[in-house]
């Protein structure tokens, strides 16, 4: 197929505001009368609060209100209703809200938090799920029974368990009795934090005429708006959530963290708006962190390395409030088989309260915990088998007419995980490695990787498009551009589909409840896949109405006219024809009347047949549009210091349709970056008490400029997908899910040591290489 | 004790009543409502806030009044030329795809704006080092770099003309 427009790089409609400063983000943001507030956190993990004195706080310059929760208790969540705004009776984590003091402005606010003080009566503090789940564990929620929660959901009263979840495919029994070798290991992926630069914040509005307002630097209004709507008992169009830009997401800036917080706080001081934004020790751990899971794993297989079963338990430290750790859960727990069909599979995971902060999307969701087990015990397993690791990996690829764990079969246009991995293959591993010298071991990986959606059967992406008099085309949409350039996306795919050059299309900039089409959620890496479906059929309808009017002008039926982006014309006689702008608003007729219809469209776009889970089995079709990729590297581990140094990292991903090249190579590489962290440096650590020992950049380690790969090689294959515009699949958490395995199979290559925790840091390898 | 200090920012002398406590970060901010200033952390650690005071790029988050009383600033606001006319090092960021959700990218322009003011051949590993401070979780620094050394040719070029 023949594009003209998509595939080439274009300059990203928000390039030159952000360039220039004048890009307006939450914290640029100034309204009238506005107010600040500061939050006081605890300095215990797990507490019940006896008492609060506000009456120092109170006197403070510049103070308004104080604000505590003692004697509410009301709860939001849309999985599992759990979440509080503010402790009432008691405090569960060390990063939760106790009080906040609203003033004039936000340093008044922070002077004043400081002369507030709490009394606590601490209770014991579990940080590993491991603990909590002991029979005589205190427990977190003592009326966790009793939470709303979605049916199929939630927790087991009397216990730390804030939700089971347990996959059966086959008979796991029978699969292992009929493997000749198996392998087994315990993998941890710990908690960690998106830290995105760009540290979460929200503004909050109780009008006076009951419309509540909020601003947040979030991924999901409508989300927002639901349940603040919900709590406040509004109806949902009396609340308005608007989205400026966004400095960053990967993942914990969806769901709704702040937001709670700040309009409970706002709603003490009605007609004014009320400010927060989160310092980075608050970003840290005072929204959502990201992992917290170990895996126990399991493999079987035949000797010639065809595998015949796999059983998993998830162990998920998720946190004092599990509603935006459950999926993340459950999707770890049914897409750690990897790219691989297993005929008998048994995956349980318990979602347990713990007191740490609540864990939360990371990008990926799940995908890189899970597989990150999967892929080493691949390369164990063909060790054992005496295999390369591609040939065993060959035996078993999903593809077409192969089901996953969740019983889904798949169809060709789910891609071709074997053009991914002949891709990474050809990258790295043709080349001979170098051999160890004075300096240096050197080692090599490779990887596999599926992602699945992990979205819900409702979510959908909506478009609103308005043609204006001169052709130039207005697009509203509820996507959030976090940086992956979505909006390029939009400008590209509706170029694609309305025939007329991008430089004429306008996108939307700011997200805004009562302007934008409803979206669920940008999460999913869905966006490019049903919002640019979404697109194609707004333009679909954009071109009916066009036509629409033209018959009428031409005095034709529609089917007999074409149109091609300046004309609507006789398909048999192009000559005769009407320019598109004199349609656009209704045709002007000879006698001065006009007809036909104004061209403004809207459309949605949902994934065909996605499902929920069944209770028993835990399957369903909750995968539908999934993506295959491969990834490998080159590395070498400096015998000095331990230190892992990444000298070629390559990565091949089916992404369908390549949109915009440049984007998705800086996606990619992008992403591998942040899995990068994880793998050799990130870890926010809790000791015993539930106290965090680095909430900030400068013992949080965050990968610089210095820690980027020598070399990165992005490959892409296109096997057109059935939903997304013109073939097009998503690619924003995807370069992440591999990356651990990958780096930690190239380091028992280098070392023949079995990395099975992360992060593998340098003194943790310089020990190693002591002890072999 | 608030008090009124006089400073030049991007060519134009200002006069503002501020704290002793506030911070570059916050006059910028706050009283001139330059917010091309961003705050990550707060603590000299993300490089966000990065501004040029007297040639020199400083965190202006832990730059303090003694420091910034009386001087010459320059913020993202004051490089660009009008429409169509970016910074050389702005255009050149941008033409590398090194722009995504752009909340690090004022502070590594300007961070890249005083090192080619003082060397404008410095070399790669230069570079790198006067970037190290600057975190960003979106491009992974491949497309930051290959910006940085298209705006030393850019420069150069412009120089030239
Ligand atoms: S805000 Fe100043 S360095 Fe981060
Ligand atoms: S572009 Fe987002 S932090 Fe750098």
């Amino acid at each position: 197929m023949e594009f003209k427009y998509i595939g080439k790089d274009i300059l990203r409609p928000d390039a030159t505001a952000k360039i220039t400063g004048k890009a307006k983000f939450l914290a640029d943001l100034k309204l009238p009368g506005m107010l600040h507030c500061a939050i006081l956190r605890p300095t215990v993990a797990h507490a019940k609060i006896v008492s609060i004195d506000t009456s120092e706080a109170e006197k403070c310059p510049g103070v308004v209100k104080v604000v505590t929760a003692q004697g509410q208790n009301y709860r939001y969540g849309d999985n599992i209703r759990d979440f509080t705004p503010m402790a009432g009776d008691r405090v569960r984590h060390i990063g939760e809200a106790v009080a906040a003091v609203i003033a004039d402005s936000a340093h008044h606010a922070r002077e004043a938090v400081k002369k507030i003080k709490p009394v606590y009566e601490p209770l014991p503090v579990y940080v590993d799920a491991r603990d909590a789940l002991k029979p005589d564990a205190v427990l977190i929620h003592p009326d966790s029974g009793d939470f709303w929660h979605l049916p199929g959901l939630g927790p087991k009263a009397g216990t730390n368990i804030a939700n089971y979840y347990k996959l059966v495919k086959g008979d796991v029994k029978k699969g292992f009795a009929d493997a000749e070798v198996t392998v087994e290991g315990e993998f941890n992926y710990p908690f960690g934090s998106c830290s995105a630069i760009e540290p979460h914040g929200a503004i909050a509005w109780f009008h006076e005429d009951g419309l509540i307002e909020i601003w947040s630097s979030s991924i999901c209004p409508f989300v927002i708006r639901d349940e603040v709507a919900r709590v406040y008992d509004r109806p949902i169009s009396d609340v308005r959530v608007h989205i400026p830009e966004v400095g960053g997401c990967f993942g914990y800036k969806s769901d709704i963290t702040v937001e709670q917080t700040i309009a409970f706080i706002a709603s003490f001081v009605p007609g004014r708006p009320v400010k927060w934004v989160a310092t980075r020790k608050e970003d840290l751990v005072s929204t959502l962190m990201g992992h917290g899971i170990r895996t126990k794993m399991k493999l079987g297989a035949k000797k010639d390395g065809t595998l015949t079963a796999i059983q998993a338990t998830l162990y998920h430290s998720t946190g004092a409030y599990a509603d935006t750790g459950i999926h993340v859960c459950i999707g770890a727990t049914h897409n750690c088989t990897g790219p691989y069909e297993f005929p008998n599979c048994f995956m349980e995971s318990y979602l347990t309260y713990t007191n740490t902060p609540p864990i939360g999307a990371f990008r990926g969701y799940g995908h890189q915990e899970g597989q990150f087990g999967v892929e080493r015990l691949m390369d164990m397993l063909a060790r054992k088998l005496k295999m390369s690791p591609f040939a065993l990996r060959e035996k078993n690829y999903l593809g077409e007419g192969k089901t996953t764990s969740l019983g889904e079969k798949l169809w060709k246009t789910n891609g071709d995980v074997r053009a991914c991995v002949a891709n990474v293959k050809k990258a790295v591993f043709d080349s001979p490695k170098p051999k160890e010298d004075e300096q240096f071991y050197y080692g090599r990986g490779f990887v596999a990787v599926m992602k699945s959606p992990k979205g819900a059967p409702f979510s959908s992406k909506g478009c609103y498009l308005k043609m204006n008099s001169d052709g130039s085309v207005c697009i509203n949409m509820g996507g959030a551009e976090v940086g992956q350039g979505l909006r390029n996306v939009v400008r590209l795919v509706a170029a694609e589909a309305l025939k007329i050059p991008p430089e004429r299309i306008r996108v939307y900039t700011e997200i805004d409840t009562q302007f934008s089409p409803w979206e669920w959620q940008t999460i999913g890496s869905m966006f490019t896949t049903q919002g640019g479906r979404a697109i194609v059929r707004a333009a679909e309808k954009a071109i009916a109405i066009l036509k629409r009017t033209a018959g009428q002008v031409l005095k034709c039926d529609e089917d007999m006219l074409d149109y091609d982006g300046e004309f609507v014309f006789l398909k048999s006689d192009p000559g005769v024809r009407v320019e598109v702008p004199r349609l656009i608003h209704g045709y002007i007729t000879g006698d001065g009347i006009t007809i036909g219809e104004v061209v403004q469209t809207t459309s949605d776009c949902r994934l065909p047949r996605y499902s929920g889970l069944d209770p028993e089995t835990g399957q369903g079709s909750a995968g539908v549009e999934y993506t295959f990729g491969a990834q490998a590297c080159d590395i070498r581990i400096e015998k000095a210091t331990g230190k892992v140094l990444i000298d070629h990292f390559a990565s091949s991903f089916d992404v369908g349709r390549v949109i915009q090249p440049k984007q998705i190579r800086g996606q990619i590489v992008g992403g591998v970056m942040i899995a990068i962290g994880s793998t050799l440096h990130e870890e926010l650590k809790f000791d015993k008490d539930g106290k965090c020992l680095n909430p900030f950049f400068g013992r949080y380690r965050f990968p610089t400029i210095k820690d980027r790969p020598a070399k990165q090689t992005v490959v892409c294959v296109e096997t057109p997908a059935v939903v997304g515009p013109f073939g097009a699949r998503g690619i924003g958490e995807h370069p992440l899910v591999g990356v651990a395995p990958c780096i930690l199979n190239a380091i028992q290559d280098a070392i023949g040591v079995e990395f099975t925790e992360l992060p593998v840091t340098p003194d943790k390898v310089k020990k190693a290489l002591e002890g072999r | 004790m608030a008090e009124k200090i006089n400073l030049t920012v991007n060519g134009v002398p200002r006069t503002v009543e501020i704290e002793g406590w506030e911070r570059l970060i916050d006059v910028l901010r706050d009283k001139l409502d330059l917010t091309g200033a961003k705050r990550g952390c707060d603590d000299a650690t993300c490089g966000a806030c990065t501004v040029v005071l007297n040639g020199e790029a400083v965190q202006s988050c832990i730059t303090g009044l003694a420091k910034y009383k009386d001087g010459n600033v320059v913020t993202i606001e004051g490089l660009s030329g009008g429409v169509g006319k970016l910074h050389p090092i702005q255009q050149a960021l941008v033409d590398a795809g090194a722009v995504q959700c752009g909340y690090c990218t004022p502070g590594i322009v300007l961070r890249l704006y005083a090192l080619f003011g003082k060397k404008p051949d410095a070399t790669d590993d230069e570079i790198v080092d006067a970037l190290e401070i600057h975190l960003c979780r979106c491009t992974g620094y491949e497309a930051i770099f290959e910006g940085a050394k298209l705006a030393r040719g850019y420069l150069k070029k412009a120089a030239k003309a």
